[in-house]
């Protein structure tokens, strides 16, 4: 199985993949990842490649062979969408990081209405809003444990998830376990409630 | 574990007894996870100043006996060339291991080069590991192959190695030896030319021997495929065969086995010197060969010699014919493009219409410099004194985490080339015979890595010149790493603090200031003063990596205040984004177009300056306190 996980410095891409491939090895199976985060603290594209079963070779996953994208920002997403089958689904953190360059009007953000529809047109999405979810679970530093909660609820990993929140567990600090599971839950609610139908307005331009 | 780890934990089982690295990505933390065990397990580790000092470190421990790795980006094995090829004439008594990593697709380095080439340039043999396994096992090899040739080893990976995971079976520790003793040998040890010339031929005849051990190299796999499926060497028939060094033959495998492709395949190990009579016998057999490589046609040249040498008519192919790429590194879809040349398939599946108009979305994603970093300010006050100057003035920039300060809207400095670049350039541009004001920043490591010869030659030369040493007293880029300023070693043991300030005035530099760099008042005077100054000043700028003292406060579980816009008075004009460019500066229409500060601020306070309308201001900070701090009411 060949999982893409993409983000921006400090999202905490290289934490879930570890988090993923240590619950996957606990589990007995042949796990190989490939990261990349040359200027990761630098609000720099975060990408790693996690490939599970006895299949990986490499540890790069080629264009369209990628069976799910977990995904922590709408534009990083769209950046990995050639990794992945047509289909494949992917868990998606709705809410934007808008670079400088951006904003100084050098590039131009892409409406996230119209991100979310491009995705949807080749894949299974399913958005959640992991920011304020981890905020609502006492800090933005657990959106990537909302999204774990989302990606393990969504039953496409072969990996329990008891196995999950026992890496996320030897991973946290001892008083930040209690708040981690809470921000999990979250997640897994959020896919629970998930409404396939749900209608997105387009939002007013955020780099202007 | 990580490819980096791995290669550390082959040391160990190799029992090295002296570490030595200059941090570099993606290579930093072979080094880092070694000192973090070096005092536990009885051995030698450390940063040093820079990689000529590091080799050198490493070839005296191995010169006295005992196991020694020092490890680099490739940049700097430039700067070990020195030594290197010459400590290839004198050979070593114990193994020496370099580790270097490659960086062909330039996630982080100023150029791709090749580390391959300096192996053949100094006559050092280089293996390339195809895993993490591999890396482990071949890191421990790479020690043995070192002391049967006493030569010098290259271990060769690149950022898929480095920064991947694999599963990897350890064997056991060895016991590092601590005994070492310089015996003495002038003949070998002293290479002034009369001892040298004689060596030259010993040197030759240990590469014939190196290329006899690496025919048995038991990483150097013949194998055939048919149909996909993997046979023994022999088993069926093939005419067409794979050269695939290092880390590329994973990506073969996949491919052939994917496409269910027939192929006889040499998974090369060692890449220098080749094993010529393994090749040789893999290509009289095969009509075509595809060599498969990543970095430049080191092997492809070389086969395509031997088989010349050799009179074999088989066609070699590869790079030189374009049906591989010559820039960036390899990955499965580009060995599945040129394979599909040879064999009419298609192993990449092609974006149709609705990725291709997904793709037609994507806008690059530019690195900045992090929320509250000083270097920020820094550079906000050099383009102030420039600006209110009115003279002009140029940047020579050097290699740190502040090259970010290049990109809109700071573009801070002018030029970046290569560790200690900028004092020389600045000299350079002031003699040129320049009517501008000559600048330079460069940041405190890389001032103690290449900064200070370059500032004493331009004290020497009477260079013009103003730099701007950005001081945050570590080595941030690589992600924190210690260095003379710091006042700890690699080992995490105390070590004396270097005074950056008495260091450039022992130089010979008369004007010498050490200010804060969010006192951006004193900066842009300081700045203004001196470009007038004739002769060479320094400006250290002083002020911690905001990431530092971030994580500090937060492992405390304290606040930081930060900023506060007042959304009545914000008018949106994006004053505060044009002059400084904060990440943590984000935008909102609700209910008027204004500032938005995003949960990344660090409360510097920089953005307070640039205001036109006093719309931010940061609730809770001290009065005065310049930069990063802790909430005033923080229980005692």
């Amino acid at each position: 199985m060949n999982i893409v996980l993409a983000g921006v410095g400090g999202n905490g891409v290289v934490l879930t993949t570890r988090i993923i491939a240590e619950a996957a090895l606990k589990e007995g199976t042949d796990v190989r990842v490939g990261e990349v985060h040359g200027l990761a603290q630098r609000g720099g594209t975060v990408v790693s490649h996690l490939r599970i079963g006895p299949d990986a070779k490499g540890v790069l996953v080629p264009q369209r062979k990628g069976d799910m994208l977990l995904a922590f920002e709408p534009l990083e997403a769209l950046r990995q969408l050639k990794l992945l089958k047509k289909g494949a689904k992917v868990i998606l953190n709705n809410e934007p990081f808008v670079s400088v360059d951006s904003h100084l009007g050098l590039s131009k953000y892409p409406d996230v209405c119209l991100i979310i529809e491009r995705i949807q047109a080749t894949q299974d999405l399913v958005d959640v809003d992991a920011t304020h979810l981890a905020i609502k679970a006492g800090s933005v530093i657990m959106t990537n444990v909302v999204m774990l909660g989302t990606l393990s609820a969504s039953n496409e990993l072969p990996i329990s998830r008891d196995s999950l929140l026992a890496a996320i567990k030897a991973r946290v600090p001892q008083h930040m376990v209690e708040a981690n599971f809470k921000a999990f839950e979250l997640g897994e609610k959020a896919f629970r409630d998930w409404q396939a139908a749900k209608v997105c307005e387009p939002h007013p331009d955020l780099s202007n | 574990m990580s490819g980096n780890e791995a290669v550390a934990r082959g040391c160990l089982e190799a029992g090295v007894s002296v570490v030595t690295a200059y941090p570099g990505t993606p290579a930093t933390n072979v080094v880092e996870a070694l000192g973090e065990v070096a005092p536990e397990l009885g051995f030698w580790a450390e940063f040093s100043v820079n990689e000529a000092v590091a080799i050198e470190v490493a070839a005296g421990a191995a010169f006295s006996g005992v196991r020694a790795m020092m490890a680099t980006k490739m940049l700097g094995v430039n700067l070990i060339a020195d030594a290197l090829t010459v400590v290839t004439v004198t050979g070593v008594r114990a193994g020496l291991v370099i580790v270097t990593a490659d960086d062909p697709q330039q996630f982080s380095s100023q150029n791709a080069e090749d580390t391959r080439f300096y192996g053949m340039l100094a006559k050092a043999p280089v293996l390339e590991p195809a895993d993490g396994q591999e890396a482990k096992d071949m890191a421990k090899y790479a020690f043995e192959l070192s002391e049967q040739l006493e030569l010098p080893v290259f271990l060769r990976i690149t950022p898929r190695i480095c920064h991947s995971s694999f599963p990897v079976e350890l064997g056991e520790l060895t016991k590092p030896k601590r005994d070492g003793k310089f015996v003495k040998d002038k003949k070998r040890f002293v290479m002034i030319s009369t001892y040298s010339r004689p060596r030259q031929k010993l040197l030759r005849e240990k590469m014939e021997r190196a290329k006899l051990i690496n025919d048995g190299n038991r990483w150097n796999k013949v194998m055939d495929f048919q149909n996909g499926k993997q046979f023994p060497k022999g088993a069926v028939f093939n005419t067409f065969g794979i050269i695939a060094s290092g880390l590329t033959y994973p990506y073969v495998e996949e491919v052939i086995e994917v496409m269910g492709l027939s192929a006889r395949v040499l998974k090369l190990a060692t890449t220098f010197p080749l094993p010529e009579n393994l090749i040789g016998s893999f290509i009289r057999e095969l009509d075509q060969v595809m060599i498969v490589e990543e970095g430049d046609n080191v092997t492809e040249m070389q086969v395509r010699a031997l088989a010349q040498h050799r009179r074999l008519s088989a066609r070699i192919i590869g790079k030189d014919d374009n049906i591989l790429p010559w820039s960036g590194e390899l990955n499965p879809d580009l060995v599945g493009d040129a394979l599909g040349k040879v064999f009419g398939i298609k192993f990449r599946e092609e974006l149709t219409e609705p990725y291709v108009e997904a793709e037609k979305l994507i806008t690059p994603r530019i690195p900045t410099l992090c929320a509250g970093c000083p270097h920020r300010a820094s550079y906000f006050a050099i383009k102030e004194a420039i600006k209110k100057k009115g003279k002009g003035g140029s940047v020579m920039g050097d290699r740190g985490c502040y090259n970010q300060g290049a990109y809109e809207p700071l573009e801070g400095m002018d030029t970046c080339i290569c560790m200690g670049a900028s004092i020389a350039m600045a000299s350079g541009v002031f003699h040129s015979g320049s009517a501008e004001p000559s600048l330079a920043v460069i940041g405190d490591g890389t001032f103690y890595h290449a900064g200070i010869p370059s500032l004493l030659s331009a004290v020497h030369n009477r260079a013009n010149i103003t730099v701007l040493i950005f001081d945050n007293s570590i080595t941030a880029m690589t992600g924190h790493q210690v260095n003379p300023g710091s006042g700890q070693n690699l080992m995490g043991l105390p070590a004396p603090f270097t005074n950056l300030k008495k260091v450039v005035e022992a130089l010979g530099v008369e004007h010498v200031k050490v200010i804060n760099s969010f006192d951006t008042k004193a900066l842009v005077a300081a700045v203004m003063e001196e470009v007038d100054f004739d002769g060479p000043s320094v400006l250290i700028s002083r002020s911690p990596c905001a990431l530092v003292v971030e994580r500090n406060l937060r492992k405390r579980k304290l606040k930081m205040p930060v900023a506060v816009v007042d959304v009545d008075k914000c008018t949106g004009c994006k004053v505060c984004m044009k002059k400084i460019g904060c990440p943590a500066f984000g935008w909102s229409q609700d209910p008027k177009p204004h500032m938005e500060v995003l949960p990344h601020c660090n409360g510097c306070g920089l953005c307070m300056q640039t205001c036109p309308f006093n719309a931010i201001s940061i609730p809770g900070k001290k009065e005065g306190v310049l930069g990063m701090t802790i909430r005033k009411e923080v229980p005692k």
